[in-house]
């Protein structure tokens, strides 16, 4: 009898826990679908002394003297004459005169050349608009802010050959430089196969160090044709207009005093 | 023997690498390469050029001003305002200060004087300065009579041109065009020439008789051109320089379309016989005359390369009017030209890189291509832009752009030039309406 009763008793427990189990266990490993979201945690340091300080606008002290009344508009004093300075030109001896021809034709030698100066410091030049914004009572216009050029960021690129950490800002900023200066030479026929090389020296400041040359077998294509030398000639007028270099970074002027420009018009022409 | 062997592998293998090693180590580090960069995109934009009025006398300033207004209408320069110069030149033959050029963003100057000789003729002495280089890039001589300095100017102009684009210039050169005049339903159609910047008009003929087609000859002051006297349509030659005209040829038909060959001594031109037109040949010096095409469709509007070798011409043999090259002998007619529409009028370039042709498809279009039909632009659109000629050096062409009247515009036909790079389109000045022009060759 106690067997039976346990028996039943068993059994009813173990039916209760089957049914019980049945309905909780698809629940029990239900997760949420959202993954517990990172808080970012700002660890911070140095905290100030003291917190949640009342902001405070102190306001411009007023001024204790009234504005000076308006000067009456005075015609500036005439400026000294100019001082008599002696001529600084040296002589310059005229070349003979060109050999006269009928109808056309002959070059007249010409003059004789000064070497190129190095470049003078940048002088105030005298101009007339100078002198009239004198005379002028109106708020003079302020002069145009010279055009910032935009530092290039200290980046950590590493890379090798051509394009390497050293010289990929470099590049891109000569190219953005050199693409508003190249006029392409673009009628001539055939102008795809018009590419010139030329090697340029930098100084520091980004002006050129010396005159652009054309490397050696440009200089011998230019020589053969016309449409060459008139490309080769566009090429270095866009090394001379694009002058100062400005944009390059001095840190990396090993990178740069000395660069082979290759002009190729062949996109341009399709 | 394992020493043996160890000192065989240190003999042969280890030693000159260790060697090889040391030395590369021990020599001294090359120099910084140049940085190389490949620039392969630019602008397209006139050459600032700064050309003071020549000195010494009152044709020094005419002068310099047809030199700058050559050089402006090539599109190619700039000319830079006088008043923003700082050096005035006082003697051409002193070296300008390249410094005071450089400020105001010149990149060439011209300087030049114009003086009266003890004889009454002129003499014209001009120099073009590289700012950047600082040197003289060019430096000429003239002597004429004063009434030709027109013509010095443009000979200045075409020496400039020539020393900085490479190629010749085009500016000492006249156009032969018809001139049209009187209200529209009796329309007074004359042979006229004048300089390519449209001084110097000059009617060849009264008007009395039709003219069309005319076509310079590009070795002498000579025109080839089709009219109506007594109306029978011919082609007739009339020289520049004597005034005298003829007809070509006693062919029973019309004959029309002549162009004439590369070296001036024949004419191709269509023949028209029982409603259908071939191309003809015929030699200026003999007077003969040979058949190059045979084809019952419409052959005309022949064309010549500027070698001599092949011919361009219209045809509508293929069901519409297309573009077909041939040899110089009729032999290989091959079709040039597929794109959409119909495609006439074909002249070959004289610098023989292209040919300009007249597009008709939704609208007008001046266009070229190269002699095998492949790199087909179109440069113009309008509502009827047609018969596109060549400058001699070939980089400038012009055209006739006739224009459709509505509303209380009358229309009318001008004619217009264009690069050949699409930039730069001009109307050129003309007395009237002006149509159908020919370029001619650059004057001897």
């Amino acid at each position: 009898m106690l067997t039976t009763r346990s028996f039943i008793g068993s059994g009813t427990l173990h039916v209760s826990i089957i049914v019980a189990a049945s309905i909780a266990w698809p629940h029990t490993f239900e997760f949420p679908d959202d993954p517990t979201p990172v808080v970012p945690v700002e660890l911070v340091t140095n905290v100030a002394d003291e917190t949640n300080i009342a902001p405070t606008i102190e306001k411009p002290p007023e001024p204790e003297t009234p504005p000076p009344p308006p000067v009456q508009a005075q015609a500036p004093e005439p400026p000294p004459p100019p001082a008599e300075v002696a001529p600084t030109e040296p002589e310059k001896k005229p070349p003979p005169p060109p050999k006269e021809e009928t109808k056309v034709a002959t070059a007249p030698p010409p003059p004789p050349m000064p070497r190129r100066k190095p470049k003078p410091e940048p002088q105030q030049q005298f101009s007339v608009d100078s002198v009239l914004a004198l005379l002028d009572k109106r708020t003079p216009p302020k002069p145009p802010a010279p055009k910032e050029q935009a530092p290039i960021a200290e980046r950590t690129v590493q890379g090798i050959g051509d394009r390497n950490a050293l010289t990929v800002d470099v590049k891109d900023a000569l190219l953005a430089q050199m693409r508003e200066c190249w006029n392409v030479p673009v009628g001539a026929p055939n102008p795809e196969q018009l590419i010139v090389q030329v090697r340029v020296f930098l100084a520091q400041d980004g002006s050129l160090a010396q005159p652009p040359q054309l490397e050696p077998q440009t200089r011998t294509a230019a020589a053969a044709n016309p449409y060459m030398r008139t490309a080769a000639e566009a090429a270095l007028r866009a090394v001379n207009v694009c002058e100062p270099y400005r944009q390059l970074p001095v840190a990396k002027y090993d990178a740069w005093r000395e660069i082979v420009m290759t002009f190729d018009p062949s996109k341009m022409v399709r | 023997m394992p020493n043996t062997i160890l000192s065989c592998i240190w003999q042969r293998r280890l030693r000159p690498l260790f060697i090889a090693l040391a030395v590369f180590s021990a020599s001294p580090m090359p120099a910084q390469a140049a940085l190389q960069i490949r620039v392969d995109e630019g602008v397209t934009q006139p050459i600032p050029i700064a050309i003071p009025d020549f000195l010494a006398s009152p044709q020094g300033r005419d002068i310099a001003g047809v030199v700058r207004a050559d050089l402006e209408r090539s599109g190619l320069f700039r000319s830079l305002n006088q008043q923003s110069f700082i050096e005035k030149i006082a003697d051409i033959n002193v070296p300008p200060r390249f410094g005071d050029w450089r400020t105001i963003q010149a990149q060439g100057l011209v300087t030049g004087q114009a003086a009266m000789q003890p004889d009454g003729r002129l003499r014209v002495d001009f120099r073009l300065w590289d700012i950047f280089g600082e040197l003289q890039m060019v430096g000429l001589q003239y002597t004429t009579t004063p009434e030709n300095w027109r013509r010095i100017a443009h000979l200045v102009s075409d020496a400039i041109y020539e020393r900085i684009t490479g190629e010749k210039g085009y500016f000492d050169t006249r156009i032969v065009f018809i001139a049209e005049t009187g209200p529209k339903l009796q329309r007074r159609k004359r042979l006229a020439v004048m300089d390519q910047d449209g001084a110097n008009p000059v009617f060849l003929t009264q008007g009395d008789y039709l003219v069309l087609t005319p076509r310079f000859n590009p070795t002498a002051q000579m025109i080839a051109y089709m009219s109506y006297i007594q109306d029978k349509p011919r082609v007739y030659l009339f020289d520049l320089e004597t005034g005298r005209q003829e007809v070509l040829g006693n062919f029973p038909n019309m004959t029309f379309s002549p162009r004439f060959s590369p070296d001036g001594k024949s004419v191709v031109m269509a023949l028209e016989n029982n409603g259908n037109s071939d191309i003809y040949v015929m030699d200026l010096a003999t007077r003969t005359s040979r058949r190059l095409t045979n084809d019952p469709g419409i052959d005309t509007a022949p064309s010549f390369s500027p070698d001599g070798k092949q011919i361009t011409f219209e045809s509508n043999r293929g069901g519409s009017q297309q573009v077909y090259v041939m040899n110089a002998d009729g032999s290989n007619v091959h079709r040039i030209s597929f794109g959409a529409g119909k495609n006439g009028t074909p002249v070959w370039s004289p610098r023989g890189d292209l040919i300009a042709f007249t597009k008709i498809s939704d609208t007008f279009h001046v266009g070229v291509m190269r002699p095998d039909g492949s790199g087909e632009r179109m440069l113009t659109s309008g509502w009827q832009d047609e018969g596109p000629t060549w400058a001699p050096n070939g980089r400038v062409i012009m055209f006739t752009r006739t224009l459709e009247a509505r509303g209380n515009s009358q229309g009318g036909s001008q004619v217009w030039s264009i690069d050949i790079t699409g930039k730069n389109e001009r109307r050129v000045l003309s007395p009237g309406d002006a149509s159908d022009p020919a370029w001619s060759p650059l004057i001897q």
